[in-house]
């Protein structure tokens, strides 16, 4: 019994053995996880509960000169779809996928989206465009209708049971008063892409579906319109459903802008351009579609406006441009309408440039204001075999470098080029460098080129596939000398070269740019003035320009466009010839002529001629400017 | 039976009758399960009827204490018959067409006209370990005959095939558990439990293997041993239990402050779940006072067994040891990933009346052995 007992005992021990055993690993267990790691675990309860909902910040508007605003924001009550909701995101992985034959079928669009479309008076494989759209976040919510009519929404609203995928929600979008004017300087806005997330400091904390300027002052000025984004910290529990605020750190608003533009002259020089166009239909250029337009202050370089042709409607952009919209901007056939011409494309800029060529002669002594020469309508001094023709058939007879001027004789130029030929010292290419011509004027709008004065180097360069090519001839500084040639200029340089000429051979350099405004109106950068170029001409030889290029609106290829305008102007009228092209129309002036203050340069591609298209554009654009009654004027000047 | 005794005062009368530590240890830990339980549920929709619920079991826990302690535990060697029968009974209950309530899939609930009354697998626990002492004791502390150790198998097998009818996998794994100690108590030679966990580890590979598990069990096994299988569905729940219980650190978020728990992380988080609420809001020394509880109330348990006047008595008391060491081992075990996910309660702690009565019971066997130490 005894020993029974003793078993028994030993029995208990072993027993409480177990008890002490399990009782520690479960000590052991929570000392580990409670004590040791539970900064983990911390961290993942506080991941659990807390979500971060980031604040958009309102982005800056902009103003021009006088304080119109261009651009401003409004809120839209947007119709999105929720690319990760189940019965959307199995379509979206179909259509992603390799295999074509398994893209969703039209009508199985149709069973999902049929109805919502119908609402929106869109197609269910246009809703079904939008959703897919992968410039997008993947998992934000991809807007298929902006503004929607209220009975709309209140229906998809009520029905949310039926569309589960479907969103309403309020967002911030840009709003444009003036409607597309200045379009083209402003820029549109739009998701960030891929590669500009990739890219840059600019973007830096930026989120994939923010919205960014994509071109314009939009995009130029991005990071100064873009303001901080908030966040708000807001507690959710399981189910995802939010239980209140934690903490917030609210958006700070992005600057605001004020332009150098003026949007009355904006306005003016966009309708003039238009007009211009119309006119050269009128007069049978039926091919013309494009053109540029634009005016500097002569002593600042701020740009008054820059319009160009054909244009485009920015809010086509809100929410998102479809494909199709986008397709149709980007078109052959459009003349593709979102390139701003001003700055981003280079013409030959034809007898504009003869200011260039006179001001060399001047400066190197080749000739003075009263040399004269013969035009016979033809020029043979290169030799027979390489005859070259005035415009004027018929030969200007004996004239003055200042007459020559005045009736844009190409004669006087040849001769002229010629003569720096000979020297072979490329005084020509110099004089255009130094009214910075063929290198970019800086202005701060994206998408610039540089323009082309060509010289021998370039030329070697440029065909150096093709020895027999490569090099400088006679012909070469002729052709250059009336503006022809391979010499390139955009119209802003166009512009920027006669304000130049009206500044006393001092280019400053064009900007857009007023001052930068913070969200309570407070000034808080101001744009100075700078020089771009410095020509160096004297005033001497400058005042033989003044002259001649008054000549030219007074009674000479511009008479009839500036016929009754009162104010002294400065101009000159360009033709240029672009292979198998009809001739493209030009003109550049900058009035009051005595007191120079604004530079105006115009261009119509395959417009025709200078002073019947676009000298009458320009001398409205003027007269906007000056307070001059705007005219139509028909002239049927076919001058050059 | 050869210890002395002294009768002294009617003070020491009391303290024969009356153990007041286990009282006192029981008593801790309802009073600590139910500001737990008050903690979970509020906020919760109903919250304060649910609080009130838990009251009411712990009211009526009170009446088999009273009665199982003022019985002569002896007494139930010749209830044998009728306990079998009551326990078959109770097991088989949910199955009983218009008795049987389902919920988390099993049939473990017995209910009369859709509303549900308790669990009858708890109280059948009691039963079981009554039954069991019995025939164990019946081998006079040495079993070594193998057909002694079928004899008590057939008794657990018998109550695994129908527990396994509704089926709940805990619950059979508690009935294994309480049959192990009382084997230990009752004398089984060693190599006997080596044949037996060689049996088990058959048994558990057979069971997988024919999958006569059902897919949820078969789940939270697998879960548990590969957590990161599914962190939304089975592996979800676990996953946000050691979360709960890891962020406690060392002192907790406070009592009512988890957020694991408040915003409804922590799944069944007044009942099975329990202890994931308290080790997130009273941290590891919460925990290591209830451990230090439990241990106090399992081991005045062991000393009541101890002093049982006879084997019988003892190995009542040890079957309610391994019930509740087992069930603190799988409940808090599970919780912290060291155990499959099963639904068993915590006891004493967590919410449901059926487990609470039960436990209460239990402590009114233990009190019955207690007081008849010294025989009559």
């Amino acid at each position: 019994m005894s020993t029974y007992r003793q078993e028994l005992k030993s029995r208990f021990a072993t027993l409480g053995i177990v008890i002490v055993v399990v009782l520690t690993a479960l000590l052991l267990r929570l000392w580990m996880m409670q004590v040791l790691t539970s900064d983990s675990f911390a961290a993942l309860a506080e991941n659990n509960r807390v979500r971060e909902i980031s604040l958009d910040a309102p982005r800056g508007r902009i103003y021009d000169r006088n304080g119109v605003e261009l651009v401003t924001n409004r809120s839209a009550l947007a119709v999105s779809i929720d690319p990760s909701h189940e019965d959307v995101r199995v379509l979206l992985n179909r259509s992603r996928n390799d295999d074509t034959a398994d893209d969703p079928t039209r009508r199985e669009l149709d069973d999902i989206f049929g109805e919502v479309a119908a609402m929106l008076e869109m197609t269910p494989a246009e809703v079904f465009e939008r959703v897919a759209d992968v410039k997008q976040e993947a998992l934000r919510p991809r807007v298929i209708a902006l503004d929607a009519p209220m009975d709309v929404v209140g229906q998809l609203l009520e029905r949310q049971t039926d569309f589960p995928w479907v969103r309403v929600e309020e967002i911030a979008v840009r709003e444009y008063p003036n409607g597309s004017i200045g379009a083209h300087l402003l820029g549109y806005t739009g998701a960030i892409s891929e590669n500009e997330y990739a890219s840059s400091d600019v973007y830096a904390g930026y989120e994939l579906g923010d919205t960014v300027g994509k071109t314009g002052a939009e995009r130029q000025y991005e990071s100064v319109l873009q303001g901080d984004k908030g966040w708000r910290r807001i507690e959710v529990n399981a189910s995802g459903r939010p239980q209140g605020t934690l903490d917030e750190q609210p958006a700070r608003p992005g600057n605001d802008i004020r332009l150098t533009i003026d949007i009355e002259v904006q306005r003016v020089a966009e309708e003039q351009l238009a007009a211009a166009i119309a006119e050269a239909r009128r007069q049978g250029y039926t091919s013309t579609k494009a053109g540029a337009a634009v005016v500097l202050d002569v002593a600042t370089g701020e740009v008054i406006a820059m319009a160009s042709a054909p244009t485009y409607d920015p809010s086509a952009f809100l929410g998102g441009i479809s494909t199709a919209e986008w397709e149709a901007l980007n078109a052959k056939s459009s003349e593709y309408p979102l390139n701003n011409r001003a700055i981003m494309a280079a013409y030959p800029p034809a007898s504009t440039f003869k200011v260039v060529t006179a001001l060399a002669g001047l400066e190197t002594g080749i000739a003075a204001e009263g040399t004269t020469y013969v035009c016979t309508g033809t020029w043979t001094e290169m030799g027979k075999q390489w005859p070259k023709r005035c415009w004027k058939r018929t030969g200007h007879g004996t004239l003055s470098l200042r007459a020559g001027m005045k009736h844009s004789c190409d004669t006087v130029f040849y001769e002229i080029g010629y003569e720096l030929y000979k020297r072979k010292a490329e005084e020509l290419q110099a004089e255009a460098r130094a009214f910075g011509l063929g290198q970019k004027t800086g202005i701060d709008l994206p998408g610039e080129v540089a323009g082309r004065i060509p010289d021998a180097e370039w030329k070697k360069e440029f065909n150096r596939n093709y020895p027999e090519y490569q090099m400088w001839l006679p012909g070469d500084t002729v052709n250059m000398a009336i503006g022809q040639g391979d010499t390139l200029a955009s119209p802003l340089q166009m512009a920027a070269l006669y304000a130049g000429i009206a500044n006393g051979g001092t280019v400053m350099r064009p900007h857009v740019l007023e001052a930068v405004l913070d969200s309570s109106g407070a000034v808080v950068r101001v744009v100075e003035p700078e020089v771009f170029a410095e020509s160096g001409a004297s005033e001497a030889s400058l005042g033989v320009i003044g002259r001649s290029l008054v000549d030219v609106t007074r009674d000479g290829t511009a008479k009839g466009a500036f016929s009754g305008f009162g104010i002294p102007v400065a101009g000159k009228t360009g033709t240029a010839e672009v292979k198998g092209k009809d001739d493209y129309a030009v003109f550049c002036a900058y009035a009051p002529a005595d007191a120079p203050r604004y530079a105006v340069a115009v261009l119509v591609e395959q417009g025709g001629h200078g002073g019947s298209v676009t000298g009458p554009a320009a001398r409205n654009i003027l007269a906007q400017l000056l307070g001059r009654p705007i005219v139509t004027i028909r002239t049927t000047d076919v001058s050059r | 039976m050869a210890r002395s005794r002294t009768h002294k005062s009617t003070s020491r009368r009391f303290f024969d009758v009356v153990h007041v530590p286990l009282l006192l240890w029981a008593l801790a830990l309802v009073v600590y399960g139910s500001v737990m339980v008050a903690s979970a549920t509020l906020g919760m929709d109903g919250g304060e009827g649910m609080l009130l619920r838990h009251a009411v079991g712990i009211g009526v826990g009170l009446v088999p204490l009273v009665l199982a302690w003022a019985y002569d535990y002896t007494r139930l060697r010749g209830w044998q018959g009728p306990l079998i029968a009551l326990g078959a009974f109770l097991l088989l209950s949910p199955r009983i067409p218009g008795l049987g309530y389902t919920a988390g899939g099993a049939t473990s609930w017995l209910a009369v006209f859709g509303v549900r009354l308790f669990q009858p697998s708890e109280p059948a626990k009691l039963i079981f370990i009554v039954v069991v002492a019995a025939v164990i004791s019946s081998f006079k502390g040495r079993i070594d005959k193998p057909a002694e150790v079928f004899k008590v198998m057939a008794y657990l097998a018998a109550a695994l095939v129908l527990i396994l009818l509704q089926p709940d996998l805990g619950t059979g794994l508690v009935f294994i558990a309480i049959t192990f100690v009382m084997l230990i108590v009752g004398g089984m030679k060693g190599r006997y439990f080596a044949y037996a966990v060689l049996v088990a580890v058959l048994a558990t590979a057979a069971v997988l293997q024919f999958g006569l598990l059902a897919d949820y069990q078969e789940d939270r096994l697998l879960v548990f041993v590969e957590p990161e299988r599914d962190p939304t569905g089975a592996g979800y729940n676990l996953a946000q239990s050691k979360i709960a219980i890891g962020s406690g650190g060392l002192a907790g978020k406070g009592l009512g402050a988890g957020t694991q728990s408040n915003l409804h992380f922590i799944p069944a988080r007044h009942t099975d779940f329990i202890f994931s609420v308290l080790g997130e809001e009273l941290g590891f020394l919460g925990a290591v006072l209830l451990l230090g509880l439990f241990l106090a109330l399992l081991v005045t348990a062991l000393a009541i067994s101890t002093s049982s006047r006879d084997l019988y008595g003892a190995l009542i008391s040890a079957g309610i040891i391994g019930m509740w060491l087992f069930q603190i081992l799988e409940n808090i075990g599970m919780t912290v990933g060291m155990m499959p996910i099963t639904g068993i309660p915590l006891p004493f702690m967590s919410f449901g009346s059926s487990s609470m009565v039960t436990n209460l019971g239990a402590v009114g066997l233990l009190l019955s052995v207690w007081s008849r130490r010294y025989g009559t």
